[in-house]
C-alpha cells in the first residue's frame, strides 16, 4: 500500500477574542490508499479543522495554517495555488458533511448539484453528466432515481440527502473521501445504512476514507486505523483493533470505557471534567486536569506522540510505566 | 407553479383595488377645500347660483354615498370621469403620462437592484475590507439624503459643471421627428439623471441588505459543499450564494415599489419628467378630484401588480415555496 495523503506537523491558528489560538498543534498522520482512517475525539478537538485543512478550506481569516505540510500523492498542498486546490477538491479529495439537511443548496435540484460536480472536473457533455448523475443516485440506493433527480433537497429525507451527498462526493472518483460525522444527524437505523453504503462505495471505487467521528462503535465497524485527538493534537494512533482492545492513553481508555454495553449496569460513564479551552492550555499535557495518572511532570511537559511498536501514544504515564 | 394560486392572487388583487377605490374616494371628499370654488375660480367668478349650478353639473350636490355609488358604477366601466381642471377624460390624461412614470420607476428599480446587489456581494466577500466600509458609509448617506436634494445637486452638477446629461424633460425638441432608434436613445439619455436620483435611496438599501443577506448565506453549509466540490469563487458567490441571498432582496424590492412610485412623483417634479407626478401635483393643488383619484388608482394598481410579480418571482426563486397556495 502506498501513502496517498501525508499530514506532517500541521498547525492551524485561529484569531479569537482571546488572541491567537492554536487549534491544531503538530498533527502528523498518514492515509494509505484504500484504507479507512478513523479520526476520533470530542467536539472541538480539531478533527474537522484537520479535514478542512486537507481540503484547503480553513476559513481565512480568522484561521490560517501556522506550520507543517500536507502532501497528496507527494504534492505539497499548503503552498499550492488556489486554482490547483480547486482542481483537486471534488476531483481527488472529496468531502461529505455532518448536516445533510443543510449541506445541499436548497434552490437547485439534486441532479443539478451532482452534474455541477461532474462537469467541474471532467470534460463531459451535459446530457452525459446527467445520465451519470442518475446512475450515481441509483448506485447510492435512491429509489426511482430518475424522478428523484429532479427533486429539490427539501423534498428528500435526511438519509436520502446524505446519499445524494455521497453520490456527489464520489462522482469524480476521488482517491480520498473525508466523511465528517456523516451520520450524527441521522436516525440510528439510517446510520447503519449509510455506513454500509460507505463501505460498499469504498470497496467499489477504491477510495481511502478519513472518517471523523466521536463514536467508538462506528470506529470498530468501519476503521482500519484510528487516530485519537485531544485539544488539537493526536494523542494516540494505531490499528483500530489495537486501540479498541488495548487503549494506552488514559483519554482513549476513558473514551472506550464510555461505550455503553448491554451487560453493564444502567448508568452511563463519562470522563470527569471538560476539555480545557484552547486559549488556556498550559505548558503541560492538555489532559492532565482530567487524568487519574497525572503527576508533576505531566504539568510541566507536553508529551510528544511516541511510537511504541505500531502503537503510538502521547502520554508520560505510559512512557514511565506508571500506568 | 399552480394556476389556482395565480387565480387566487388575481382575485385578491381585484378586491384590494376595489377597497383602494372606495377609501381614496372617501378620503378625498373628507379633505378640506371646495372643488366647486376652485372650478369657479378658474372661470373667473363665483356667485352662489353659479356655484350651485357647478355643483349640480358635477354631481357634487348629491349625498356622498350616492356620489360614491355613481363613481363605482363608472369605475366598473373603466370610466375615470372628466377632469374638473383640464376638462378632458381622466383616462386620456393618465394614458399620456403613465408610460413615462412606469419607465422611470422600472429603470430606477432595476438600476438600484443591480448596482446595489453587486456592491453588496463585493462587500460581503470581505466583510472587514474597504469595499464593505464603503458600502456601509454609502448606504447611510444614500438613505439619509432626500431625493429632491440629490436631484437638485445632480442638476447643478450636470447643468453647469459637466453638461453631458440633460437635466430636464424626456425628449429633445429637435429630435421629435427623428427615427425610433434615435428617439429611444434620446429618451434614455434624458432618463439617466432622474432614474439615478430615484435609484440612489433604494440602491443604498439594497447594497446593505445584500451584504447582510450574503454574509449569512456565505456561512451556510451548502456554500462549504460548493467549495468542497471545487466550484470557483465567482460561482460560489454569484450562483450558489446569491440565488439564496436574493430571497430577502426580492421581498424588500416588492415592498419598496410603492415608495418608489411616491419617490417618482417627486423626481418627476424636479426633473420636469412628463409622468403622472406632475399631474398628481397639479390636480391636488386644484382639487381636481377625478384626476387625483385616477392617479391614485393607477399608482395603487402598479403596486398591486408589482407585489404579485414579486410573489411569483419569489416562488420561482425558492423551490420550497412552490406548490403552496
Amino acid at each position: 500500500m502506498s501513502r496517498i495523503l501525508e499530514i506532517d506537523d500541521l498547525a492551524v491558528d485561529f484569531d479569537t477574542r482571546f488572541g491567537r489560538v492554536r487549534a491544531l498543534d503538530g498533527v502528523s498522520v498518514g492515509l494509505e490508499a484504500g484504507e479507512t482512517l478513523g479520526l476520533v475525539g470530542e467536539s472541538g478537538c480539531g478533527k474537522s479543522i484537520t479535514a478542512l485543512a486537507v481540503m484547503g478550506l480553513v476559513p481565512t481569516p480568522p484561521g490560517r495554517i501556522g506550520a507543517g505540510s500536507i502532501r497528496f500523492c507527494g504534492e505539497e498542498l499548503i503552498k499550492a495555488p488556489k486554482s490547483r486546490l480547486r482542481n483537486l477538491r471534488g476531483a481527488e479529495i472529496a468531502m461529505i458533511f455532518q448536516e445533510p439537511m443543510s449541506s445541499l443548496n436548497p434552490v437547485f435540484t439534486v441532479e443539478d448539484q451532482i452534474v455541477e460536480a461532474i462537469m467541474l472536473h471532467r470534460p463531459i457533455e451535459y446530457d452525459a453528466a446527467r445520465r451519470e448523475a442518475v446512475a450515481l443516485l441509483e448506485r447510492v440506493g435512491i429509489p426511482e432515481a430518475a424522478q428523484r433527480a429532479r427533486d429539490y433537497p427539501h423534498q428528500l429525507s435526511g438519509g436520502m440527502r446524505q446519499r445524494v451527498m455521497i453520490a456527489m462526493a464520489v462522482s469524480c472518483r476521488p482517491r480520498v473521501l473525508i466523511a465528517d460525522e456523516p451520520t450524527t444527524a441521522l436516525d440510528v437505523t439510517v446510520q447503519a445504512q449509510i455506513f454500509d453504503l460507505l463501505g460498499e462505495i469504498q470497496h467499489e471505487f477504491g477510495v481511502a476514507i478519513i472518517l471523523i467521528t466521536h463514536d467508538m462503535g462506528v470506529i470498530s465497524e468501519m476503521a482500519d486505523r484510528v487516530a485519537v485527538m485531544y485539544a488539537g493534537r493526536i494523542i494516540e494512533e494505531a490499528g483500530a483493533d489495537d486501540v479498541l482492545d488495548h487503549p494506552q492513553h488514559p483519554y482513549t481508555r476513558g473514551l472506550i470505557a464510555c461505550i455503553p454495553t448491554l451487560e453493564d449496569d444502567a448508568s452511563l460513564r463519562e470522563i470527569p471534567g471538560v476539555v480545557p479551552p484552547l486559549h488556556a492550555l498550559g505548558r503541560g499535557c492538555a489532559f492532565a486536569d482530567r487524568c487519574a495518572y497525572m503527576d508533576a511532570r505531566c504539568r510541566r511537559e507536553r508529551p510528544a506522540l511516541a511510537p511504541t511498536g505500531h502503537h503510538a501514544n502521547a502520554c508520560l504515564a505510559v512512557a514511565e510505566g506508571r500506568l | 407553479m399552480s394556476g389556482s394560486y395565480l387565480i387566487k392572487r388575481l382575485l385578491w388583487g381585484v378586491l384590494l383595488m376595489a377597497g383602494v377605490v372606495v377609501l381614496n374616494f372617501l378620503l378625498i371628499r373628507l379633505a378640506p377645500g371646495d372643488a366647486a370654488l376652485v372650478i369657479a375660480g378658474e372661470m373667473g367668478g363665483a356667485s352662489e347660483e353659479m356655484l350651485a349650478s357647478i355643483r349640480k353639473e358635477y354631481g357634487l350636490d348629491r349625498p356622498l354615498m350616492v356620489q360614491l355609488g355613481l363613481y363605482l358604477a363608472d369605475m366598473a366601466r373603466l370610466d375615470f370621469g372628466q377632469s374638473f381642471y383640464f376638462n378632458q377624460p381622466v383616462t386620456g390624461l393618465i394614458a399620456q403620462r403613465v408610460g413615462a412614470t412606469i419607465l422611470l420607476v422600472i429603470v430606477a428599480q432595476l438600476l438600484a437592484i443591480f448596482i446595489g446587489v453587486v456592491l453588496g456581494v463585493l462587500a460581503a466577500r470581505n466583510p472587514g475590507g474597504p469595499m464593505s466600509a464603503f458600502v456601509s458609509v454609502f448606504a447611510t448617506i444614500g438613505y439619509a439624503v432626500p431625493v429632491f436634494w440629490t436631484g437638485i445637486m445632480l442638476i447643478i452638477l450636470f447643468a453647469s459643471v459637466l453638461p453631458i446629461f440633460p437635466v430636464e424633460g424626456m425628449q429633445s425638441v429637435k429630435l421629435r421627428e427623428a427615427g425610433i432608434i434615435v428617439k429611444s436613445l434620446d429618451i434614455l439619455h434624458h432618463l439617466v439623471l432622474p432614474a439615478f436620483t430615484l435609484a440612489v435611496i433604494y440602491l443604498a438599501q439594497y447594497a446593505r441588505l445584500s451584504r447582510a443577506s450574503m454574509l449569512e448565506v456565505l456561512g451556510s453549509d451548502y456554500i462549504r459543499t460548493a467549495r468542497a466540490k471545487g466550484a470557483s469563487e465567482a460561482s460560489v458567490l454569484f450562483k450558489h450564494a446569491l440565488r439564496n441571498a436574493a430571497l430577502p432582496i426580492l421581498t424588500v424590492a416588492g415592498l419598496q415599489f410603492g415608495n418608489l412610485i411616491s419617490g417618482a412623483l417627486l423626481v418627476e417634479t424636479v426633473f420636469n419628467w412628463p409622468g403622472m407626478g406632475r399631474l398628481a401635483f397639479d390636480s391636488i393643488l386644484r382639487r381636481d378630484h377625478p384626476t387625483i383619484l385616477g392617479v391614485l388608482f393607477f399608482s395603487a394598481a402598479m403596486v398591486v401588480v408589482a407585489n404579485l410579480l414579486t410573489d411569483l418571482a419569489y416562488r420561482f426563486a425558492d423551490p420550497r415555496l412552490r406548490g403552496r397556495t
